[in-house]
């Protein structure tokens, strides 16, 4: 379940200071069969081995894993799930539940989550276009086979309303220390949610912000075009890039910040035990450090990589065995001092 | 005034909405009104949807609507999806519609469709979606001047106009 070969999150993309990721997931579902929640194992099964059939049939077959949830280990599970290629409830999914995997991780099919199919395509930093391409083709070639369950008046339909419409959830992720620091992110959560967007922590609904890092995703899926709520999604980020840079450049001007920038790079780079939450607040220093130039040598790239690496989970499905959270903390130091050691001097 | 909902508490919220041209107005005390989703819709925090589906069917007409329509597809009653503010499958969407879509205005605002149309969903609804898309283009263009792209976009009107209807 987790191979060492390149993946996608293991680059920064465009706006890579401020936006690290985008995501954009299609609900998706098999008219005249019932939502998952209703259906037994054996007919959850029958969707997954109908879905599987769709795909194999296309010429992108070769491009994907096949992964049946209930053989998946719970740390494997949990681990996608840092690496956002499936939610957390479906982590929980069991028999008949299964997810197309391909091979970079650049796409998700998870079958039989609360729709049929969440059909999902990340890709580093902005590029939400590039995000959507993607995922309209996979859609559309699945539809060829599977036809999608859809009304004229409704659109796509899904379990939940909030999802009719385009069925489109498109996301970005952000880095926002600055605005975070200046405690601007509520006033920013209620200016966006009368835009029909919502911004929220790392891991979605109802999770705390981690590393000052931040979700921003359209609300409003009934009534607007994937293309206009995927304008109005950048339009907002344009915005909001602005402000944390803006923000930014007061904080260079702080002596303190560039001294809390060095101190957290000095603790990454020897501490022998690292909680998460002290990892994810150093890191999120040092990434605004190297976003700015204060600190060369490291790239961006290295600290996407880290960031995703370093999850509990995850150091756990590296070595292939559950750990306590004290085990963990010492992976993570090691991991954490070989990886910014390697990158050259300090000045 | 006292709230209509509960009776109980002073009334500091007045909702008043418009679906599908018929008016309803409440006053509501604060309590009942979050219960309703009319804070979290200002500040876009803690909105859970099951939540607020289930609640607007606890208002007083819609409690005595009766379980004797199921849905075809799943055998859901309307009161089983409103309890759980999810649908039992694709039909039911086609089962309760009427009833189902004044939450679905409230949710997104709007109601009608206007994405991506599936090839499967008919190639009449994709043309026609289609084409208002490549005028919508067309204007922005004329707007702007870009009279090279006018031209193309006049074009692929016409190809679309043509396939629709074949004779003129």
């Amino acid at each position: 379940m987790y191979n060492k070969s390149a993946k996608w999150y293991q680059k920064s993309g465009t706006q890579g200071d401020v936006v690290i990721s985008t995501r954009v997931r299609l609900a998706r579902n098999l008219s005249s069969v019932p939502f998952p929640a209703g259906l037994s194992a054996e007919r959850r099964n029958e969707v997954t081995q109908r879905t599987r059939e769709a795909l194999k049939e296309s010429d992108r077959a070769g491009d994907y894993d096949f992964l049946e949830m209930e053989n998946m280990e719970t740390r494997d599970a949990l681990s996608m799930v840092e690496r956002h290629l499936i939610s957390p409830e479906f982590s929980k999914c069991d028999k008949g539940s299964a997810m197309l995997l391909k091979k970079d991780e650049s796409v998700s099919v998870m079958i039989n989550e609360e729709d049929h199919l969440r059909i999902q395509v990340m890709r580093p930093g902005l590029d939400l276009d590039e995000a959507y391409k993607i995922a309209d083709e996979i859609d559309t070639l699945l539809d060829e086979k599977l036809k999608f369950a859809f009304d004229d008046r409704l659109g796509y339909l899904t379990q939940c309303p909030s999802n009719l419409g385009t069925g489109m959830r498109a996301s970005i992720m952000l880095h926002l220390p600055a605005l975070h620091e200046r405690g601007a992110i509520q006033q920013l959560a209620n200016t966006v949610s009368k835009l029909g967007l919502t911004i929220r922590g790392l891991y979605g609904e109802g999770s705390k912000p981690e590393g000052a890092i931040y979700q921003l995703s359209n609300q409003v899926t009934l009534g607007i075009s994937e293309q206009a709520a995927i304008e109005n999604l950048k339009g907002i980020a344009a915005q909001i890039i602005r402000e944390e840079r803006a923000g930014r450049e007061q904080l260079r001007r702080n002596p303190r910040f560039e001294d809390m920038v060095w101190r957290s790079l000095g603790l990454l780079q020897t501490a022998r035990l690292l909680s998460h939450d002290e990892f994810m607040t150093l890191i999120s220093n040092l990434r605004v450090g190297v976003a700015l130039g204060i600190v060369e040598g490291i790239s961006l790239d290295t600290l996407s990589g880290l960031i995703s690496d370093a999850q509990p989970a995850t150091i756990m499905a590296a070595a292939r065995k559950d750990m306590e959270p004290a085990q963990r903390d010492v992976e993570r130091a090691s991991m954490v001092r070989s990886r910014l050691t390697r990158t050259g001097e300090l000045s | 005034m006292l709230c209509q909902n509960c009776e109980k508490r002073t009334a500091t919220t007045f909702i008043k909405k418009t679906i599908n041209g018929k008016t309803t107005q409440w006053h509501l005390c604060a309590e009942c009104a979050a219960k309703q989703g009319f804070d979290s819709m200002f500040n876009g925090v803690g909105f859970d949807l099951g939540d607020f589906w289930g609640s607007l069917f606890a208002e007083p007409s819609a409690r005595s609507i009766t379980d004797a329509v199921r849905c075809k597809g799943c055998g859901h009653s309307f009161r089983e999806i409103a309890e759980s503010g999810k649908a039992g499958c694709p039909t039911c969407y086609t089962t309760f519609y009427d009833r189902l879509l004044p939450s679905i205005q409230r949710i997104h605002g709007k109601t009608g469709h206007t994405g991506k149309v599936p090839n499967s969903g008919g190639i009449q609804l994709k043309n026609e979606r289609e084409l208002d898309r490549l005028r919508k283009e067309l204007t922005d263009c004329i707007a702007a001047q870009q009279y090279e792209k006018c031209a193309s976009l006049r074009d692929r009107i016409h190809e679309i106009e043509k396939e629709e209807n074949p004779e003129q």
